[in-house]
């Protein structure tokens, strides 16, 4: 007997490939939307700090437009540097 | 002084009443005969004693004799016995009655018999007056016998305070028969039943062949005997009961024959005019055919068939009204059909208060007739759409329609499958009614808007019907029922929306999965017609769900579109991608798939994670359809299977035998469900199980051409198994988030009883998430943990086990 595999159709979940689970700014899962967002993903990525930290897009970048000053990481205060891939 | 014997036989001659015994026919008596009488009575001075007397007399004679001769007519074996004592119901009586005619006789021979006594009787006034003739000053204020219609009066109170009480069927009896010929003209016009009767021919009005029908005779002979009746001023007295009822009965037939079980045209007009034409006419004929004949003057019409005119067109409504609230649940099936038979009742019921009799009828024939076990959910939601948009018609303000409805909603409450069958209804292809009303949704809304305030209305306004209890009307905000379109009133059944939003998602979520041809065009069209009815948030997740398939589409284009990927490829494959947060969790099964088709997917993992930076990809192995060929022998089947399916027989390819444990820990798959899958390639007749619990594969032909056609059918079957939790499971993830409180109270306080654990718990719910979950579903959670060791249940109260 042959069994030939014509196509597969099947179904996977996305996840963000980082260490942590939930945003450290929102509390919200990543892959769940910030608070100000209506669809996740691509339209409310994640960003990476040098520190390895990750948040939401939208909710590391309203942090940072309240610190007048130094920009800091909100979990580990190193100032804060978009780590670009 | 003179021969007083002489004197008596004179005046007997003149008064033979005062011989006692039953008057004969009195011989017309000499001027002679009076001069003596009269000459005598002034000699004794007293005339007056002697009216008194003759006035006695007559009493006593129409008392003793005549009432109850004329009564003894309707004794003895006339009626039967049986029936005497049901003389309540004395329409069906008559109806019962087995020889009509032979009492309608009986009737006449009694009238004529009375009516010639009375005329005899009433002889006695002239010839008192003759009598008293000279003396008229001091006569006539004195004698009773001369006033008007005392004899008349006599008679009627004697026979009255005899009446036996079968009486009104015999004359119900008699004028059924008069009916009958009365009515035979439009009786051959209309009826087209009573063919059968022509064929014997009989006449229809009397019974007897077409030949000798009688019925000119018999006509002839009613009219006297209602001549008779009116002269002796009986008529009313003593026909009118009998009457009332027997046309209460004709009503009530004439209702059941034309209107029974046809809504679809209105009958009130027709039967006013049926009313008018038969009945009143036939009434009118009791009273006044027998004067036109002789009297060329215009006949009256006595006051007394006016007021009947009135109370029969009330009984007519009534009965009428009545016939079609009986028939209440055949018009909500049949509506729209049936409105007229609505706007009919509507009327009816704007003349007589109809409404608690409707509402409880209504509900009964509804409890009787769909909320039970035997109905199907879908039937029974389609009967509550038909009766909210027949009871709406009926009644706008909807407060019918909240106490008929009621115990529907109850019911459909307590049957597991009414939200999903409420969800299909609304999403299924074809015209349901739900998804019509969806389609509606928003003409509906938009209407709303432009109205912007009811009082611009005020003039339509209409007060709540009366007679409805007032805690329910407070109980229920009016307002809200009646702006509630279809939709709302099914949604309400549960009360909150949220339910039904939830259901939705699980059931898009299934047919998302089930089909996997990535088309969401007809899905997305329901959700924007869901999202104007009940606003946004609550369809959030399907959305997201929505975008992920579109999502998908596009991502599967573009990694077939990659040329890396193609190379050295098995299989195409594309892929669902779901954002697992916003759809229902799926099932905890899962299934190891052989190396190189696992390979596979590890390319497009990895084509993804390169389309999409920093994400990856967790397979859900279970969930798919799968297009494969088995080549076996000369046989080639092509077929859409389940992932599991797939593997199965792929695992066949290289080994021909397989124990169920060997097979069960390559793919990962419990040996229970495996066994059942592997049923499935048995049915094929690829697989068979040739000693227990060891699958062997079906290398030469067997009986498989049998099993060929069952294939793609069960294929399907697999595949509309739920992928998702069930709402069950869902539900004790949600409590897991509980756990935690619950140790850290159990490790403070040792040991709590269930309901002091729940209200702790409500009170932690209130600040994180909300969740809402009930007592009994706690103890369900508690009584699990206590299954799996983490708790100890004894004396009515948890603790922590050590």
């Amino acid at each position: 007997m042959k069994v030939t595999i014509k196509s597969w159709t099947g179904v996977a979940t996305w996840r963000w490939i980082a260490n942590d689970e939930n945003c450290g700014i929102c509390r919200m899962s990543f892959e769940s939307t910030c608070p100000e967002c209506a669809l996740p993903g691509d339209d409310c990525p994640l960003v990476w700090g040098v520190c390895s930290h990750c948040f939401h897009m939208h909710c590391i970048v309203k942090w940072l437009n309240l610190q007048p000053l130094n920009k800091q990481c909100p979990m580990c205060r190193q100032s804060w540097k978009f780590n670009i891939h | 002084m003179c021969d007083f014997d002489a004197v008596w036989l004179d005046v007997l001659k003149i008064f033979p009443v005062l011989g006692g015994g039953s008057p004969g026919p009195s011989q017309p008596v000499e001027e002679a005969v009076y001069e003596n009488v009269r000459r005598h009575l002034q000699e004794l001075g007293n005339i007056d004693t002697f009216a008194a007397i003759l006035d006695l007399e007559i009493q006593s004679v129409i008392r003793n004799v005549l009432a109850p001769k004329f009564w003894k007519h309707f004794q003895g074996d006339s009626v039967p016995t049986d029936l005497q004592t049901c003389i309540q119901d004395q329409a069906l009586v008559i109806e019962a009655l087995p020889d009509k005619n032979k009492l309608f006789t009986q009737f006449i021979d009694a009238i004529n018999e009375l009516y010639h006594s009375f005329n005899v009787l009433m002889q006695v006034k002239p010839r008192l007056a003759r009598l008293m003739n000279p003396e008229m000053s001091s006569g006539l204020s004195s004698a009773k016998l001369l006033h008007e219609d005392s004899i008349k009066s006599y008679l009627r109170d004697s026979l009255l305070s005899q009446l036996p009480p079968a009486f009104s069927v015999v004359v119900g009896a008699f004028y059924w028969v008069h009916f009958k010929l009365y009515t035979k003209a439009s009786h051959l016009a209309l009826t087209t039943v009573d063919s059968e009767v022509f064929d014997e021919l009989l006449c229809v009005g009397c019974n007897f062949d077409v030949e000798q029908c009688c019925c000119l005779r018999l006509t002839e002979m009613v009219n006297k005997t209602n001549m008779k009746l009116f002269e002796m001023n009986l008529i009313d007295r003593l026909t009118g009961s009998a009457l009332t009822s027997l046309i209460k009965l004709k009503i009530k037939e004439h209702i059941n024959d034309t209107c029974q079980g046809i809504f679809d045209r209105s009958h009130l007009k027709q039967l006013e005019k049926w009313l008018a034409d038969v009945i009143m006419t036939w009434l009118k004929s009791i009273f006044t055919d027998w004067q036109t004949k002789d009297s060329a003057k215009e006949v009256e019409v006595p006051p007394s068939v006016q007021s009947f005119k009135v109370k029969l067109t009330y009984y007519m409504y009534e009965t009428f009204a009545q016939s079609v609230i009986g028939q209440f649940f055949s018009i909500i099936i049949d509506y729209p059909d049936s409105i007229p038979a609505i706007d009919d009742l509507k009327i009816c019921m704007e003349k007589i208060d109809m409404r608690v009799y409707l509402t409880e009828s209504l509900r009964s024939s509804l409890e009787a007739r769909i909320l039970h076990p035997g109905v199907n959910t879908m039937d029974i939601l389609t009967g509550y759409v038909a009766a909210i948009k027949a009871i709406r018609h009926l009644d706008q303000s909807g407060v019918i329609l909240e106490m008929v409805t009621a115990p529907i909603k109850d019911y459909l409450r307590k049957r597991s499958d009414t939200v999903r069958r409420v969800v299909t209804g609304l999403t299924e292809e074809g015209p349901t009614d739900l998804s019509e009303e969806l389609a509606k949704g928003e003409s509906i809304k938009d209407g709303k808007e432009s109205g912007p305030d009811e009082f611009s209305n005020w003039e339509n306004w209409e007060p709540d019907p009366f007679g409805i209890d007032a805690n329910l009307m407070k109980y229920n905000n009016s307002k809200i029922m009646r702006s509630a379109d279809i939709i709302s009133m099914v949604v309400d059944i549960y009360g909150s929306k949220e339910l039904f939003m939830t259901e939705y998602r699980n059931l898009m979520a299934d047919r998302l999965l089930a089909h996997l041809d990535f088309n969401s065009e007809k899905e997305i069209r329901n959700l924007e017609l869901l999202k104007i009815r009940f606003g946004e948030s609550l369809l959030h997740s399907c959305e997201v769900m929505l975008k992920d398939v579109t999502d998908s589409k596009r991502i599967n284009a573009h990694i077939h579109g990659d040329g890396n990927i193609n190379e050295n490829q098995m299989f195409d494959i594309s892929s669902l991608i779901v954002s697992a947060q916003f759809w229902p969790s799926f099932n905890k099964e899962s299934l190891q798939l052989p190396e190189e088709i696992e390979n596979e997917f590890k390319k497009y993992t990895k084509a993804y994670e390169g389309y999409k930076g920093n994400r990856t990809l967790n397979w859900r192995t279970v969930t798919g359809r799968v297009n494969i060929v088995i080549e076996i022998g000369d046989r080639t089947m092509d077929m859409v299977v389940s992932p599991t399916l797939a593997v199965i027989i792929y695992h066949f390819q290289n080994k021909s035998e397989w124990t169920i444990e060997e097979l069960s820990s390559i793919t990962k798959v419990p040996a229970s469900a495996l066994r059942r899958r592997i049923s499935f390639w048995q049915n094929h007749g690829l697989i068979s199980e040739s000693s227990p619990g060891l699958f062997t594969l079906l290398e030469k032909e067997t009986e498989k051409s049998q099993f060929e056609e069952m294939s793609l059918a069960e294929g399907d079957d697999e595949d509309l198994e739920s992928a998702m939790a069930s709402a069950s499971d869902q539900r004790e993830e949600e409590l897991q988030v509980f756990w935690s409180y619950i140790v850290g109270m159990l490790t403070n306080l040792d040991s709590m009883p269930i309901d002091r654990i729940h209200q702790m718990l409500k009170l932690f719910a209130s600040h994180s998430g909300g969740v809402e979950f009930t007592q009994d579903e706690l103890k369900h959670f508690l009584q699990r943990k206590v299954r799996e060791h983490k708790l100890l249940f004894s004396g009515g109260v948890y603790q922590l086990a050590k």
